[in-house]
């Protein structure tokens, strides 16, 4: 997924035990091969850019000060790093629904979806992009309990015990949100690929 | 035979229950009159094409509308529909529930296309998989402030002890890891054994205070041997002088040797 550096396991706890000996070098580069992802997932749940900005630097925060507990018998720096990271993400997403805001992704609140025509190669970018665009907004029109399991199944590509003990809820009510919530953003794709062709 | 006639006996002689006259008569008729030729080979290749034609298979909707029509209650609503769409996709719906639902999906014009759609949206959402945005500028630099506290991460190094043990971990790490460990089971093993078939008691001061032992009666052993040694190379490095033959003893001499062994005897015999 993007361009994240995979490291070795040995690879992950040098650079925390150089952490934790105080290398700033060592925490640097933590923070260059994996700021990118968390963004993206912080993005994917707020669908602002400047909430995501917030919410990436608050886990890297809590990260930094959570150095000591990873142990890498327990599994990779990756692994550990994106539970924690969802843990975090999930929480504040959930405080924030609670919370009466305006919960409309401003960057998408003038968005186009016309296709003009272009040469091949342009054209199927335009139209990768557009549906990526199209993708978000309609996670975003989904409610938060449906759109969480939508991101954690089919965009972070988690299993179902994965979310499980993620989320802590039964199984039968995780399939139940990931296949309610498909079929709600199927709906909603399609109501706007009606409004798209309706409008050309 | 005339033409109608030919005609109106066509089936039965394709297909072989006219009469010998009959089939002669025919056969002859069919040999001079070009019309009746054509008419004959036309339909005998008619009922040979409908022989070996294939009937088209009913359509999904056939069966569905059937079972409908007869056994209504065995339809699946639209709400069951949706609820089962993802173990569908799956594969996870167990036999009679997968036919109901197929056959719901062949028949409900609300839900004909949802499964099709479900699938494009799930496609979708791999496809944003790989639609990550970049990292806004500064956002990196901001991280390194909130937690280093500094924007050049190189300021902050670790005390040279910490640094120079991560330099030898670094480069003897992979040499000697292996290699302990192997020494390491070899040292016990032969501390165990030596303890329990050395050491009186089995402990390692009992080793070691044996071992002591063993190296004093090696050393005393060894000067014994040591100067017998000596004694038999003196021996042989001394020159050869040829010694006086011992006088041969005087009888008097012997009747007084005999008489001071009987003096001496209840004296020996005291002793012991």
């Amino acid at each position: 997924m993007g361009a994240v550096k995979v490291l070795a396991i040995s690879e992950g706890a040098e650079l925390v035990r150089r952490c934790r000996a105080g290398d700033g070098a060592a925490w640097e580069e933590i923070v260059q091969n994996y700021s990118r992802r968390i963004y993206n997932l912080a993005y994917r749940f707020t669908s602002r850019a400047d909430t995501a900005e917030d919410l990436t630097q608050e886990v890297f925060v809590r990260v930094y000060r959570s150095l000591d507990q990873y142990d890498s018998k327990q599994g990779d720096l990756q692994n550990w790093l994106m539970r924690l990271a969802r843990n975090l993400i999930i929480d504040d997403y959930r405080k924030r629904q609670r919370t009466p805001h305006d919960n409309h992704a401003d960057d998408l609140a003038d968005h186009s979806y016309h296709l003009h025509s272009r040469t091949n190669t342009v054209q199927q970018e335009m139209e990768r992009r557009e549906l990526g665009v199209q993708v978000q907004a309609g996670i975003d029109k989904l409610s938060p309990d449906l759109r969480t399991c939508v991101i954690l199944r089919d965009i972070e590509e988690l299993s179902y015990q994965e979310i499980v003990d993620l989320l802590r809820i039964p199984e039968g009510t995780v399939k139940s949100r990931i296949n309610r919530g498909r079929i709600e953003l199927a709906k909603i794709l399609r109501r706007m690929k009606v409004v798209a062709m309706s409008e050309t | 035979m005339l033409c109608l006639e030919f005609e109106n006996q066509l089936t039965d002689y394709i297909e072989g229950v006219v009469g010998p006259d009959i089939s002669r008569q025919m056969a002859e008729h069919a040999l001079r009159c070009p019309v009746c030729h054509e008419t004959l080979s036309a339909v005998r290749s008619t009922v040979e094409a409908c022989r070996v034609a294939t009937v088209p298979m009913p359509s999904r909707e056939l069966e569905a509308r059937i079972l409908q029509r007869t056994i209504p209650a065995s339809a699946m609503s639209c709400a069951d529909f949706e609820e089962y769409l993802t173990d569908y996709l799956d594969g996870f719906l167990p036999a009679n529930l997968y036919h109901r639902w197929e056959r719901h999906a062949a028949l409900c014009d609300n839900c004909t296309e949802l499964p099709g759609e479900v699938v494009r949206a799930i496609g979708a959402c791999y496809t944003y998989i790989g639609e990550e945005q970049p990292v806004p500028v500064g956002l990196n630099e901001r991280i390194l402030q909130a937690t280093l506290g500094t924007i050049v991460p190189h300021e902050v190094r670790a005390p040279w002890t910490s640094r120079t043990a991560s330099w030898l971990r670094y480069w003897l790490d992979p040499i000697i890891s292996p290699q302990l460990a192997s020494v390491a089971t070899m040292l016990l093993v032969a501390v165990l054994v030596l303890t329990n078939t050395v050491s009186a008691d089995g402990s390692i001061s009992g080793l070691y205070n044996k071992s002591l032992q063993l190296a004093e009666q090696a050393g005393g052993k060894s000067n014994v041997e040591v100067n017998e040694l000596s004694d038999d190379l003196k021996q042989l490095v001394e020159p050869k002088e040829q010694k006086p033959a011992p006088a041969p003893p005087k009888e008097e001499d012997n009747q007084q040797k005999e008489q001071n062994k009987s003096d001496t005897k209840p004296t020996d015999t005291g002793k012991r």
